[in-house]
């Protein structure tokens, strides 16, 4: 009877996990100032930094205003939706 | 009607007769939405891989309850207003505390106007070459429309 020995392997992987992006976009009813004022409100940002993003959502059609962590990013996206801000959520590229 | 800031940091609205009322009314009424709710439609944005089929189960019922509130809010602020004016001249007023929720409720009003009737940019129309019906829902939502800038300029405080 031959022996049998056994091997045993152990991998580890580790996964990049990949930022996602809080996107607010364009619509024809919301105010820049109302806009400017929920982004000031619910990130912090300075009114200064809030405009920048809300001229880019009013220029450009729409704007990553926050990139993390995917929980953070939900609890901001359902934020700015309970602000009727039309905004989504994507996977940072 | 007219309508100004206060001294304590909120706004005063006059109306002037029951047709004031009624065109005060017309924030609850324009604020139904024609087809899917503005919960849903918000909740709509959220793709497959963001996790929409979670969305629609937890957050977008919370959305619609929280939309229907401040409605509800604004709506009992208007009767009361009314009935204590006997629906003839009177004011209403808006605190901070309720800002939110007119600001929301004409808010919802102007998207419901504007899925209904696609006015676009304000600056693009003529007001002339609209229907009675899309005019009178256009002048509407101008006016909701001042009320929010009067609600932003003087009423909600920077954070």
């Amino acid at each position: 009877m031959a022996d049998t020995d056994t091997l045993t392997y152990t991998e580890e992987a580790t996964a990049i996990d990949l930022p996602w992006n809080v996107i607010v976009h364009d619509d024809p009813v919301n105010l820049m100032g109302y806009v400017t004022l929920i982004l000031m409100k619910i990130f912090g940002y300075d009114e200064k930094k809030a405009a920048v993003l809300m001229m880019q959502v009013h220029k450009l059609g729409k704007s990553i205003v926050w990139t993390g962590q995917r929980e953070k990013a939900e609890f901001y996206v359902q934020q700015l939706q309970a602000h009727q801000l039309k905004t989504t959520l994507e996977k940072a590229e | 009607m007219k309508a100004m800031p206060t001294l304590e940091g909120g706004l005063r609205i006059d109306a002037e007769n029951a047709r004031d009322w009624e065109f005060l009314r017309s924030i609850i009424t324009d604020a139904q939405p024609v087809g899917p709710d503005l919960a849903s439609r918000l909740g709509g944005l959220i793709t497959e891989d963001a996790g929409a089929e979670d969305w629609q189960e937890f957050v977008v019922p919370d959305l619609r309850e929280s939309f229907n509130d401040e409605l509800n809010q604004v709506a009992a602020a208007i009767e009361s207003a009314a009935y204590h004016a006997g629906n003839e001249v009177g004011a209403l007023w808006i605190t901070p505390d309720d800002a939110y929720p007119w600001y929301s409720a004409l808010n919802q009003a102007r998207l419901a106007l504007e899925d209904q009737f696609h006015f676009g940019p304000s600056e693009s129309i003529k007001l002339k070459s609209l229907p009675v019906e899309s005019r009178a829902a256009f002048l509407r939502s101008m006016f909701y429309t001042d009320i929010q800038g009067l609600l932003l300029e003087y009423v909600m405080v920077r954070p």
